[in-house]
């Protein structure tokens, strides 16, 4: 029964006595034995780190030594994010041995809180893709579907939540990787504002884009996660320069009278079972007190090639790290420095990180960089532009999460195709802006549809206000995949 | 003595680029020891090492001293700057990409005045900006290592305008910074330590022509010496390569390259030619938020700027009574000028210890290659042997013994060496000198009649041979006065 719970009742039934932190993992343990071989979920489990951590738990509790927030919640953590002395392969091939030296600062903040960290999770190759399926290491299966993928590229951390293998869990959203995955797997996901949760630890994709955000099965989770690790950082100077925020007592407020930007021109290409579960998230919205007004994000159609410029210029420097000299693989049939540069860079990474570098470094090229680099600087600033004129006439702005629900494994070849999966995420991060995914529903064919609801500049509170809101009248949230073993 | 060059009617344009590595505690973007001569990979951290996940963050320390230097030069201070990602494979480079500014560097402008030939010269800069130094390849038998405690150290690299013609100007201009750093504690100048490097541009010209032809970078000249040498050599070549090739395209008889100075053959050795622009695909670094200052903290460190070289140099000009040239020798270094001025606490003839710091000090010091506060001569040793001087106690020659066993034996005092030494004792007594004279005008008929015909080297010459019998030990003012006085006797018979 442990699973079915959320983390804030695991945390609750630990303080209270009613179950041993042990115990807790035990359970989880139990059912990562029993289903993870079809969900491949995991890149790595740290059983040995978990039950350490849950032992010396226990004793604390015994001993009535204070305990953390997050006492005795198991956490996953998606295979980019540094945990130090564990592995840390960014699901790819070029670091299949590297052990990070050091913790990123939100595993520093979980862990000193008293959470169990109980494995890395399978991702795409450093966070590029929407499926999952560019991992060098494994596919993972969407619980819902197990022809499915869960979505990417947070899609192991996404899908080890939605199957219960622990009740949070951490992913990164550079384009949608943490929203678009929730919305896929059912379960509530977060985007915070650009720099409210540090990057440090977290392998670079797209700097300017990057953020780490939590998984959870109901919006109080994601709160109690953003009360942790939604602080800043010296470590990260783009840190937003600001203490944690209080969620557990201000989400719970009602939000009627809020004022709901929809954007409803943009929406108008949305196939016909997404837009009539769109229309009745609003119509809860409404239910609620919340009005509706339509805002104009008409730009956002060029929010793709804005995105695909600006992320992919930015990882193709920050990936030139990866060069064979210091860690990580390096060729055995390099003989030169250039083929140790060539052949380790060939045999180490994919083709979509490969694709994504050569367009990177196309776009920054002298003779280029103009028109499309500088260009698409000036397309991300009339984007902000525009978001903060739609929000000078609401409160937050609601969309779908995702175009379309979870789809089957290698069903999606053609890169742009995929790349139109993020339509609807792709632009907070151009702008920064705080997002949830969740849980709206289901289609026909049982799979789940996502809401997401975003905020401005540091409306993290207040969008998970909404979330919560939503949730707690549209309670899909409940609903727990029935995995064929 | 004439030092300069002629190069016909060529011009030679030449501009400099001088990496400074700051003397901060930590490195530019992480906390690890900023600090030469450790254990090779001792001071790194995951951010010096480029391992994934690490983030810059800014040292403010870096920035203070690259704006007290901004201040220095009186550059404009760019209130917003920004750093950009410069993008190259390379070993030493962690990242693969530097962390450099661009488009907006921290400092625009400014200049710095020079002594070239006893001449004051204003050379101007372009810009300064802050940027990370990268680690260092050592080369083994059959592998290559690489020690990254150098990588992430701040640097600050200081562009000049192409505003020189001569390589002394060059050096002097080099000097000129290299002083300014030092005043203001920016950075430890060593260059043998790597924490100075001159880059220089060099190309000539025809006289009257407008524009400029095509430049020779030279790297790695780690002395003044150097630089000046390698500048020489490459405007030569450059001329030679131009006369010889009078018909052909002057872009085709010097093309643009990297060349690098062979100390030990005393040439220019190309390193690569440059046949395309290097593409660094730079582009706003966005792990760092732009570098913005407010105009308090700009003005706060104006404030406490401490005096500068030329500050000091027109001190020394005016209050001491110093040559121009002779003050930019003492104000160019720091650590001479504090030594010079830690005499003048019990020396008040400025002049005469001026002479003995930049001329008969160094001179005797050469072989060593020390320079005088390197050594165990103290400032009051020197105050000391120059009052001695002044007093009349000692005279020229047994002076220049005296500090010949000062050098010998550092940490001697001057005073002691007189007296242990019955020969340096000064002879000023008139009747113990009056016989010698008496000897010396017997001897010596001839001299008599021409200094009485009007010669004054006669006299001299007299002078010389008194001085001669006492073994230097006479005053030169009472032989003087004897000797004007008993040739004016004779004169009167």
């Amino acid at each position: 029964m442990i699973h079915t719970y959320s983390a804030n009742l695991v945390h609750e039934h630990f303080m209270s006595g009613k179950l041993s932190a042990q115990e807790i993992v035990t359970s989880y343990f139990d059912r990562i034995k029993r289903y993870e071989p079809k969900v491949d979920a995991f890149l790595s489990l740290s059983f040995d780190r978990a039950v350490a951590k849950a032992k010396a738990l226990d004793e604390k509790r015994a001993a009535k030594q204070p305990l953390g927030k997050l006492a005795g919640i198991p956490v996953a953590i998606k295979d980019n994010i540094n945990v130090q002395g564990e592995i840390s392969t960014c699901s790819s091939k070029i670091l299949e041995n590297y052990k990070a030296p050091f913790s990123a600062t939100a595993v520093n903040l979980i862990e000193a809180e008293d959470a169990i960290i109980i494995g890395k999770t399978n991702c795409d190759e450093f966070a590029m893709g929407s499926s999952t399926e560019h991992s060098a290491y494994k596919r993972t299966k969407n619980p819902w579907n197990l022809a499915c993928t869960p979505g990417g590229s947070s899609g192991g951390s996404a899908a080890a939540v939605a199957a219960r293998f622990c009740p949070v869990s951490l992913g990164s959203d550079t384009g949608g990787s943490v929203r678009q995955p929730g919305a896929l797997c059912g379960i509530a996901a977060f985007k915070p504002t650009y720099g409210r949760i540090s990057r440090y630890g977290l392998v670079a994709y797209g700097s300017s884009l990057d953020q780490i955000g939590p998984f959870g099965t109901c919006v109080e989770d994601i709160a109690l996660m953003m009360e942790v690790m939604g602080r800043h950082c010296p470590k990260d100077s783009t840190s937003v320069p600001k203490g944690p925020d209080e969620y557990m007592h201000s989400i719970k407020q009602p939000i009627k009278g809020m004022k709901i930007g929809v954007p409803w021109q943009f929406l108008q290409a949305l196939r016909a079972d997404a837009m009539k579960n769109f229309q009745e998230a609003m119509k809860t919205l409404e239910s609620l007190g919340c009005q509706l007004v339509e805002v104009d994000l008409s730009l956002l159609k060029y929010s793709l090639p804005t995105y695909y410029i600006l992320a992919t210029a930015e990882a193709s420097t920050n990936l030139a790290r990866y060069d064979g000299i210091r860690y990580g693989l390096r060729s055995q049939q390099a003989k030169t420095l250039d083929e140790v540069y060539d052949f380790t860079r060939e045999e180490g990474f994919g083709a979509e990180v490969k694709r994504r570098i050569l367009l990177g470094t196309f776009v920054l090229s002298s003779g280029y960089k103009d028109a499309y680099y500088k260009q698409a600087q000036k397309v991300r600033a009339l984007i902000i532009q525009q978001y903060e004129k739609a929000f000078s006439t609401c409160d937050i702005i609601a969309t779908p999460v995702t175009p379309n629900p979870c789809f089957e494994l290698g069903s999606i070849q053609d890169p742009l195709q995929m790349y139109l999966e993020d339509i609807y995420t792709i632009g907070l991060n151009l702008a920064g802006l705080p997002g949830m995914s969740v849980p709206s529903g289901f289609t026909q064919d049982n799979k789940p549809l996502g809401l997401q609801l975003i905020g401005p500049q540091l409306g993290d509170v207040l969008v998970t206000k909404a979330a919560y809101n939503f949730q707690q009248t549209a309670a899909f949230h409940n609903a727990i995949p029935d995995i064929k073993e | 003595m004439n030092t300069k060059i002629h190069h016909g009617d060529w011009e030679p344009i030449i501009g400099l680029e001088i990496h400074a590595e700051l003397n901060t505690k930590s490195k530019l973007f992480s906390s690890d020891a900023n600090r030469f001569g450790a254990e090779p990979n001792t001071n790194i951290s995951e951010v010096s090492t480029a391992q994934p996940g690490s983030l810059p963050v800014l040292n403010k320390e870096a920035v203070k001293k690259a704006v007290q230097f901004g201040l220095s030069i009186g550059a404009h201070i760019n209130l917003v700057s920004q750093f950009d990602r410069k993008s190259y494979f390379y070993p030493d480079n962690p990242r693969n990409f530097q962390i450099t500014q661009y488009e907006t560097p921290i400092i625009i402008g400014g200049s710095v005045v020079a002594v070239v030939d006893g001449q004051e010269k204003e050379f101007q800069i372009t810009r300064a900006h802050i940027e990370d130094d990268s680690g260092m390849l050592k080369h083994f038998t059959n592998f290559a290592g690489v020690d990254y405690n150098r990588a992430g150290v701040p640097l600050i690299e200081i562009v000049s305008e192409p505003c020189m013609h001569t390589p002394k100007d060059a050096s002097a201009y080099a000097m000129a910074i290299k002083a300014i750093l030092e005043y203001i504690d920016a950075s430890d100048c060593n260059m043998e330590e790597g924490s100075l490097r001159f880059d220089v541009n060099v190309s000539v010209r025809k006289k009257g022509e407008t524009g400029f032809r095509n430049k020779i970078e030279i790297k790695n000249m780690n002395s003044f010496s150097n630089l000046e040498l390698a500048i020489s050599h490459e405007i030569f070549r450059q001329i030679k390569a131009y006369e010889e090739n009078p018909n052909v395209d002057p872009k085709e008889v010097i093309t643009q390259a990297t060349h690098r100075w062979d100390p030990d053959k005393g040439e220019t050795v190309l390193m690569r030619k440059k046949e395309y622009a290097d593409d660094y695909r730079y582009f706003p670094e966005p792990d760092l938020l732009p570098l913005v200052l407010s105009q308090s903290y700009v003005d706060d460190i104006r404030k406490t700027l401490p005096e500068l070289p030329l500050q000091k140099e027109k001190r020394y000009v005016e209050s001491l009574g110093l040559a121009v040239h002779q003050a930019f020798f003492l104000a160019s270094d720091k650590k001479l000028a504090d030594y010079f001025e830690a005499c003048l606490e019990t020396c008040s003839n400025a002049k005469l210890l001026t002479n003995w710091l930049i001329v008969e000090f160094p001179g005797r010091l050469k072989e060593k290659n020390l320079s005088l506060y390197q050594t165990a001569i103290l400032p009051e040793h020197v105050a000391e042997l120059v009052n001695l001087i002044d007093k009349g106690d000692i005279h020229g020659k047994i002076a220049k013994c005296v500090a010949d066993e000062m050098v010998a034996a550092p940490g001697t005092t001057a005073s002691s060496i007189v007296a242990k030494n019955p020969d340096y004792q000064p002879l000023n007594d008139k009747s113990a000198i009056e016989p010698l004279v008496d000897t010396v005008l017997a001897e010596n008929q001839d001299s008599v009649d021409s200094v009485l015909s009007g010669r004054d080297r006669a006299f001299a010459y007299l002078v010389g041979q008194v001085m001669k019998a006492t073994k230097g030990t006479a005053s030169p003012q009472v032989v003087n006065e004897l000797l004007k006085e008993k040739i004016a006797k004779i004169a009167a018979k």
